[in-house]
């Protein structure tokens, strides 16, 4: 395969799930910072739900991350 | 600006001459190669020990010291900094069950496996930092233990709310739902492998990187964030998660329980209101 080619998608699939994910981590930051505001007394548990979202939401990067390291590497 | 331009055209190559990148790629490569220590021959088998399995005996051994040290001697008020500090990790974790559903009973049945699996991830992580490459680069690693916590989840629930109740909790809000449910159990360990995969090697190709190219300083401090905080991060949210699926069962079949009008009989224990 065009050595090229394989450079170029491993940079396209990272970057375009870097895009998204730092968009939604942006919202979701956006969002929880919203709510401990209006909300100081359950700042607690928001934090809790934010970090699990942030790790779900994470989580799509890395597969990402893995799939353009499985393409550097693999080929 | 010709001159300029110029300028920078000879500056850059005169850098890379300096530098001598030479084979970046050939270097990272067998950097991630997983090495060989020594080999054990059992009749005809022969058994590889890899760097990982070295590194996280290191580790066990480790944490089989600390531990000794920290439990030694336990007092009823303590007075010791060790027994403090053991006995406020240990409030954290039961706290975190108890705030994601569980009783304070099935929190004490949960804690030492979450807890171990928490300071093994952690300190297996924080070892490169010391220039030691960590176990979870290797894909086998991060593969075992999460199919071994997904498999601890499945027991612990179904030993803390019956059968009955687990199969309530996969039908929890429309028995449509039980093939996605079922699924979940496949997806769940793939995503927590993937994760501390994804990020451990994620760093450590990074860090080889940078200490190829720019051998001074600055790997020490971009380690800083890339070998410590985040080693420490994915230890944490590994076992979080643990928890995180343990109570995820739980609130399932409490709410269908709750819905159906009658209380599961080993559920009782675990009064707890699910938020």
């Amino acid at each position: 395969m065009d050595k090229g080619l394989i450079a170029l998608s491993a940079a396209l699939s990272i970057g375009l799930a870097a895009l998204g994910a730092a968009i939604s981590i942006g919202i979701a930051t956006a969002k929880a910072v919203d709510a401990t505001a209006r909300q100081p007394e359950v700042s607690g548990r928001i934090q809790t739900v934010l970090l699990t979202a942030i790790v779900f939401i994470e989580a799509t990067a890395i597969y990402a991350l893995v799939v353009s390291l499985l393409l550097i590497f693999a080929f | 600006m010709p001159y300029l331009r110029d300028f920078f055209t000879a500056f850059g190559e005169k850098f890379i001459e300096k530098i001598k990148p030479g084979d970046i790629g050939g270097e990272i490569l067998k950097a991630i190669v997983p090495s060989t220590v020594f080999t054990i021959q059992i009749g005809a088998a022969t058994i590889r020990i890899t760097d990982a399995t070295v590194v996280s005996w290191g580790v066990l051994a480790f944490i089989l010291a600390l531990a000794w040290w920290m439990g030694r001697k336990p007092e009823r008020i303590p007075a010791k900094n060790r027994q403090v500090i053991a006995e406020s990790l240990i409030n954290l974790l039961m706290n975190l069950c108890q705030s994601s559903g569980m009783s304070y009973k099935q929190a004490e049945k949960v804690t030492p496996f979450v807890g171990s699996i928490a300071v093994f991830i952690t300190l297996t992580n924080v070892t490169s930092f010391l220039q030691i490459p960590p176990p979870a680069k290797n894909p086998a690693f991060p593969v075992a233990l999460a199919l071994f916590t997904i498999l601890y989840v499945v027991f612990t629930s179904i030993r803390m709310v019956g059968l009955k109740g687990f199969w309530r909790s996969l039908t929890y809000p429309k028995p449509l739902l039980l093939p996605f449910k079922v699924l979940d159990y496949f997806i769940k360990p793939i995503s927590l492998s993937l994760r501390l995969f994804g990020n451990v090697f994620g760093a450590f190709v990074l860090m080889e990187f940078i200490s190829i190219v720019i051998p001074a300083i600055l790997p020490g401090v971009i380690g800083l964030w890339f070998d410590l905080a985040d080693g420490i991060l994915q230890g944490v949210i590994f076992s979080y998660l643990t928890v995180i699926y343990i109570g995820e069962v739980l609130e399932g079949a409490h709410l269908s329980a709750a819905e159906s009008d009658e209380i599961p009989d080993k559920a009782l224990s675990s009064a707890q209101k699910p938020i």
